[in-house]
């Protein structure tokens, strides 16, 4: 008996580290795992899924619940080498939280969770069942669905909402919304097909490639702000165009090399309260439109950490009647590794505040030439002061309209 | 549950030949890695209906689409379907190792809980089912605290009618011992099956049967006589339902 071409045999020990190349939601990934590391793990852990939970470990709760090659499986009773050359489809591949799959908003409408814990494994394994058996009968749908355990609901709301959308699906329940290639980098070390010559983190001089491409999918997050800015169009423009003080002006960031083509090397720190990242990364000049006053880059870095995060990036300055710049950014940023279990909120916030601080510094080095000392450090970490000072605003705005709206009603009754 | 730890894991999915499905000399054929969701959806497994009654059984859908049938027989689960099957039909197993081939009757391969005859340096590379003739009928029933649980205990039932009388039928168990058992029940089959409620005329000999087939001790799922009455009810059942078929096969 021989092993096909495409899986070659391997000999390794339990704790060896093995390269795996498989599709995730859509993407081409290369990890680097130990022999006996199960899919679980490595999802979690080298590609920053999280969305897979763990329970028992031993194949019986059933949390873990992912697609390899188009049937449910225990991501827990796969070992990630056994991956190779399949296709996984994992929670996040089913949709995101603007573009929830109709499985998603069924669980929601039905309330078909309560802690959540259970549900990444309840909609992928009814994802299949109704991939699989469209006219799945309603009263077959306990048994069925009995493969995954949850301690919460009573599974009345889950039952209902996978009826729903076997009613309203009979031909079939519709494809997952989220698989298209995107940046997909976690911790420990992971690399795609789209940064292949990423190297393990650990050694983040080395893990930042020489060159930088487009990420796609859904960003984390996306930035859309415009600032007003005091100095006129032209000294706006010749500090956008001049790379080494444009970079001054960028909170925590420094240039360190460049690299040609357009091509910088350089570092940022950005710290809120207690945590401080420190990213290594590259960024690439993409386009820079002298007639529309456009400028467009592409950044990535890496820390030790394992947070990888990703921009893609367009500025677009303006002349306004009063003789000043308006200036407009458009940014896609995608975020990994633990960082990315900030949240959006959070996350938008501090990218939102660094944005404006950006702005700021633009505007003094085109009045003064000289950008300002954003660089230093203090001004990141007030950008999470802020941060978390506006959101602990909105929260009490918030609180003021409830009790406001309260006090309103009993008035009323 | 982690309790084995082997020093050496092989994963035999890539290897070339063990995956084969196919109808061979009234048989059903089945290589190593075919899993249990490919039989179960398979048109083929028509050829052996009490695949197809048992396989739904066997843990859960998520647990099928990875899990093969050579997999259930060779870890020799006493609670698990598969191998009741194996017994019931007398499938024939087929052990590849250093020495060749082997083949072993599954009454010869089932040695005691997840034990079998297959070596060290030895798998499992194949199982034969024999396809269903004219005149069998099949029986599968269990009963479990939850689905895709283990049973508490479980039936698996064969009957062959020649011109109108039981020419043979065979019982067989699982999660009532140490292993799956299986008797030789044609006798009582045949005095049972003229009478008009075939279930009732069965039961004393179930009854009988369930004595000596169910030694499991009893645990907090149920005890030793909850076990036995258990089976006694299912092995009635299901024998007369396999007789019914088996009748309604040939006519």
């Amino acid at each position: 008996m021989t092993t096909t071409e495409h899986q070659r045999a391997v000999k390794a020990a339990a704790d060896e580290l093995i390269d795996v190349s498989f599709t995730v939601n859509g993407t081409p990934v290369t990890i680097r795992v130990p022999a006996r590391m199960h899919l679980a793990d490595a999802l979690r852990q080298h590609l920053g899924l999280t969305g897979t939970h763990l329970g028992c470990e031993h194949g019986v709760c059933g949390m873990c619940t992912v697609l390899v090659d188009g049937d449910a499986a225990r991501a827990c009773l796969v070992f990630a080498v056994q991956a190779e050359g399949t296709d996984v489809v994992t929670v996040e591949g089913l949709g995101t939280q603007d573009d929830q799959h109709p499985l998603q908003q069924a669980f929601s409408h039905h309330h078909a969770l309560q802690c959540g814990f259970c549900t990444p494994g309840f909609l992928m394994s009814s994802y299949d069942l109704l991939t699989h058996e469209p006219g799945v009968d309603d009263e077959r749908l306990p048994e069925e669905l009995s493969g995954v355990i949850c301690r919460c609901t009573g599974y009345r709301g889950i039952l209902a909402a996978v009826a729903d959308v076997a009613e309203a699906h009979p031909e079939g329940v519709p494809a997952p919304r989220n698989c298209a290639p995107r940046t997909l980098v976690g911790r420990g070390g992971a690399a795609t097909a789209a940064a292949p010559e990423a190297a393990p983190v650990g050694d983040a001089e080395e893990a930042v490639p020489t060159d930088i491409t487009r990420p796609t999918g859904t960003p984390t997050i996306t930035v859309e702000v415009t600032r007003l800015l005091t100095s006129p169009l032209d000294d706006i423009w010749a500090v956008m165009t001049d790379v080494h003080r444009l970079a001054r002006c960028l909170p925590g960031a420094e240039m360190t090399e460049d690299l040609g083509d357009d091509r910088y090397r350089g570092r940022a720190t950005v710290a809120l309260g207690p945590v401080r990242l420190a990213f290594r990364g590259l960024a690439r000049i993409t386009e820079r439109d002298e007639s529309l006053h456009r400028l467009a880059l592409l950044a990535q870095g890496a820390d030790t950490g394992g947070n990888r995060t990703a921009a893609d990036i367009g500025l677009r300055a303006t002349a306004t009647p009063d003789g000043g710049t308006e200036l407009r950014a458009d940014a896609a940023v995608f975020l990994s590794g633990r960082i990315a279990q900030f949240g959006r909120a959070l996350a938008g916030d501090v990218s939102q505040r660094m944005f404006e601080q950006f702005a700021h510094a633009l505007d003094e080095t085109a009045r003064t030439g000289q950008p300002p000392d954003v660089g230093a450090g203090p001004g990141a970490l007030s950008i999470g002061v802020a941060a978390v000072r506006d959101a602990v605003r909105r929260r009490l705005a918030a609180v003021r309209t409830t009790l406001q709206e309260r006090r309103a009603r009993r008035r009323g009754c | 549950m982690r309790l084995g730890r082997p020093g050496t894991l092989v994963d035999i999915n890539a290897v070339v030949g063990l995956d084969g499905f196919e109808r061979r000399k009234g048989a059903l054929r089945i290589g190593a890695t075919v899993r249990q969701r490919h039989v179960e959806r398979s048109s083929a497994a028509a050829a052996v209906p009490l695949l197809g009654l048992a396989l739904p059984f066997v843990g859960h859908r998520e647990l099928r689409s990875r899990g093969t049938v050579c997999g259930s027989l060779a870890h020799a689960d006493p609670g698990a379907e598969l191998p009741a099957v194996a017994l019931c039909l007398g499938a024939t197993l087929e052990i590849t190792g250093p020495s060749g081939r082997r083949t072993v009757r599954a009454a010869d391969f089932f040695q005691g809980a997840m034990t079998t005859a297959v070596g060290t340096d030895e798998i499992l590379s194949a199982v034969e089912f024999p396809a269903a003739g004219p005149g069998e009928g099949f029986g599968f029933a269990e009963l479990a605290r939850r689905h895709g649980d283990f049973a508490l205990a479980g039936v698996v039932t064969r009957v062959r009618s020649r011109d109108g009388s039981v020419a043979d039928a065979v019982l067989s168990g699982f999660g009532v011992s140490d292993r799956p058992v299986t008797r030789d029940v044609t006798e009582l089959v045949r005095a049972a099956a003229g009478e008009a409620d075939v279930e009732t005329a069965l039961r004393p000999g179930t009854e009988e049967l369930a004595r000596v087939m169910v030694d499991t001790a009893g645990d907090a799922h149920g005890s030793q006589g909850y076990r036995r009455r258990l089976f006694a009810v299912l092995a009635a059942r299901e024998l007369a339902r396999a007789n019914r078929r088996a009748t309604e096969s040939t006519s």
